[in-house]
């Protein structure tokens, strides 16, 4: 019975994660890093294959250098008989603190490096060598070990080195350079590598949101059309849907069709009920009208509370079953021509004139029953104490609601008795039919369908009725 | 006056076959939808009391008919539904008052009189024709202010004319309006009702229109007239 509260409420306090938010989440979640391990990998590789150049040409003044060292005495570092037929021929050997540097000399037992030959280029300086390079290169004599090292004018330096040996002399030959342009260029790919990584990191996120949204298009219809219904605009989900969410769309659809039959179900039991109680009752309240005995008068008393019984569960049995009926929608204009048609009938004899000015297409948020039954009571009330006059004005308020205004010209009403009037019969000793009863029933429906009720001294100097509805938009 | 009650309810249909045969109605009953539908299209009512919960045929479906057939005595519907709902249906079917029950007897009483006389296009209870008062109300007449003793029978013939005060009405007409559907009619006894009515109102006040029937008339315009 409650389908149509729970739906209302289920909404703000447990919203999860938007679908779109987890689904593009989890793409970025693999996205991202393999795009990041790309970069790394490319930056690694480039920066192997720039060094590996980088130190090719320092590799071939090694060459140059094993090549051209003589033994014997005289010559440059004469002491130890080590000479060179003649230097390489790069000029930068010869310009100081060039960048580019080579350097003949022995190992030493404290892993220091003592020269015998060197560039000009060093300007007398030496080449250092660490601790773990010395040790490096002591362990492969016969390879070329490359490392890094700092400069005579304190730039870094890339630096090959090689083990000779010459007349049972251990010679290191080293060769060295500037290797900040290899480390600019590598900072450069890098950047760039990184830059057009994120650029497709971006494009692949958009992508990915653009398909979920595409994929999920069928979802977000579905719940449109599910606002449709419940906004009264569609009796039932309509439209064609992908086979995984079609079972969906007509899981809903029998949903709604089961509220409609548990609704009219209910409502047409208390109905039946209500028929099958009252007209035991009439024959009771007919057999003792007019009789004067002890009898006559105990079945009417009884008989007449039992007849309140019924009027006050069957009130409340109806309210029960009021506005939850999911996507009814019912024409302003046509239910207060009927119900004025309808009046004019039962009050033939008073020669009642109707004013209606009714905004054209109104559509009242609700069943149509109810709508009568507001607006019946509302009217009959007016009828009932008119002098002739009756105004009815039906329109749309700035809030987007409906609002059916009703005056009469008769004598009206204190102020302070709306309150009371609205209120009679909802406690079961005043619910007896009488003026002012149809009143408290136009509020208890309103009310029950989130509108309102007022009551106001019309301009026309009578009552005048303010009923405030919930509309269908669109 | 004659009534057809359709009424489904067996203690419900008696009481109000004795209320308004008290009121001096002649009655015919209905137990449902089908025959009230019978009876509705082939007899001549003056009013109809319509239960709209009724076997075979429901209430509306019944007026909707008759409505479609052109019948337009008036009806007054008796329910226990009492929405607004099922009170617009029942007037758009056709309806002419709506009673919802438990009601009392006098209300329906009021309410089926109202209907009778506005059918016939009077506005208050009490005919007055020439010093004759026709009260429909008390179910008594007056001529001069002075009460007559009618029966049952005389008064409905003497009502039914003065509802159609100054029209002729055939014997048949009449016969068909103050019996109900179970009586042994016979339209010369309308000629000895017509001769007792004679001697209690005033022989001038009811004329014989040779080959037609009769009409109830005021002597002192009617003379003038003719």
């Amino acid at each position: 019975m409650n389908v149509g509260a729970n739906m209302r409420e289920a909404n703000p306090p447990e919203q999860g994660r938007s679908l779109v938010w987890r689904l593009v989440r989890s793409a970025a979640m693999w996205v991202v890093p393999a795009l990041l391990f790309t970069a790394l990998s490319l930056i690694l590789f480039y920066r192997a294959s720039i060094y590996k150049n980088f130190n090719d040409p320092l590799e071939s003044t090694i060459q140059a250098l094993v090549a051209k060292i003589e033994t014997g005495p005289g010559g440059q570092g004469s002491e130890q008989g080590i000479m060179l037929a003649d230097e390489p021929i790069d000029p930068r050997y010869q310009l100081a603190l060039s960048g580019r540097y080579w350097l003949i000399g022995e190992l030493q037992d404290d892993d220091t490096l003592s020269p015998i030959l060197s560039s000009l280029s060093l300007y007398g300086a030496t080449l250092s060598l660490s601790p773990r390079d010395a040790k490096k290169i002591r362990q492969h004599s016969g390879d070329v070990t490359r490392t890094f090292s700092v400069g005579p004018d304190r730039e870094p330096l890339s630096l090959v080195a090689q083990v000779a040996i010459y007349n049972d002399q251990h010679l290191v030959i080293v060769a060295a350079a500037d290797r900040r342009p290899a480390a600019q260029a590598v900072r450069q790919f890098s950047l760039i590598a990184l830059g057009l990584l994120t650029v497709l990191a971006v494009g692949l996120t958009i992508a990915i949101y653009m398909q979920v949204r595409l994929g999920l298009s069928p979802l977000f219809a579905l719940r449109d059309r599910v606002v449709d219904v419940r906004e009264g605009r569609a009796s039932a989900v309509e439209g064609r849907y992908p086979k995984e969410i079609k079972p969906l769309a007509d899981e809903l659809n029998s949903l709604i069709g089961h509220n409609r039959d548990v609704v009219e179900y209910a409502r047409n039991h208390v109905s039946n009920l209500a028929h099958a109680l009252k007209t035991p009752l009439a024959v009771l309240v007919n057999e003792t009208d007019g009789k004067k005995t002890k009898l006559a008068d105990l079945v009417a008393r009884q008989a007449g509370i039992m007849s309140k019984q019924v009027d006050h569960h069957l009130r409340r049995a109806r309210a029960a079953a009021r506005g939850q009926v999911i996507g009814a929608k019912t024409s302003v204009d046509d239910t207060i021509k009927s119900l004025v048609r309808t009046l004019g009938r039962i009050y033939r004899d008073k020669d009642l004139d109707f004013q209606l000015d009714l905004q054209d297409g109104l559509m009242f948020r609700g069943e149509k029953r109810d709508l009568e039954e507001m607006a019946g009571n509302l009217l009959d009330n007016a009828c009932k104490w008119t002098k002739a006059r009756i105004n009815v004005r039906a329109e749309i308020t700035a809030d987007n609601k409906i609002r059916i205004t009703i005056d009469d010209d008769g004598p009206g009403m204190a102020p302070d008795q709306y309150e009371n009037v609205l209120k009679r019969g909802t406690r079961l000793d005043e619910t007896t039919p009488g003026t002012g009863f149809g009143l408290s029933i136009a509020n208890d429906l309103a009310k029950a369908y989130k509108g309102s009720l007022v009551l106001d001294k019309s301009p026309m100097g009578g009552l005048r009725t303010v009923l405030v509805l919930p509309m269908v938009r669109g | 006056m004659r009534v057809l009650i359709v009424e489904d309810d067996p203690d419900l249909a008696r009481q109000l076959k004795d209320a308004l045969g008290d009121a001096g109605y002649a009655v015919d009953m209905a137990p449902d939808g089908e025959e009230g539908h019978f009876l509705g299209d082939t007899e001549p009512y003056d009013a109809v009391v319509l239960d709209l919960g009724l076997p075979v045929i429901d209430g509306i479906s019944v007026l909707q008919k008759w409505r479609a057939d052109g019948k337009t005595f008036p009806v007054l519907i008796l329910t226990a539904r009492d929405q607004w709902s099922e009170k617009v249906a029942g007037f758009d079917a056709g309806a002419d008052d709506y009673l919802t029950k438990p009601f009392h007897t006098e209300e329906l009483l009021a309410r089926l009189r109202a209907l009778v006389r506005r059918a016939a296009g009077h506005t208050t209870d009490t005919i007055d024709i020439g010093g004759l008062s026709v009260d429909n109300r008390s179910g008594r007449a007056f001529v001069d202010g002075a009460s007559i003793k009618l029966t049952s029978h005389e008064f409905r013939l003497l009502s039914y004319m003065a509802m159609h005060v100054g029209k002729v009405i055939s014997r048949t007409e009449l016969v068909e309006h103050i019996y109900d559907q179970d009586f042994d009619r016979d339209s010369n006894t309308i000629e000895v009702f017509i001769g007792r009515l004679r001697r209690k109102i005033g022989v001038k006040r009811i004329e014989t229109v040779r080959g037609l029937g009769y009409r109830l008339v005021d002597p002192e315009t009617d003379v003038v007239k003719n």
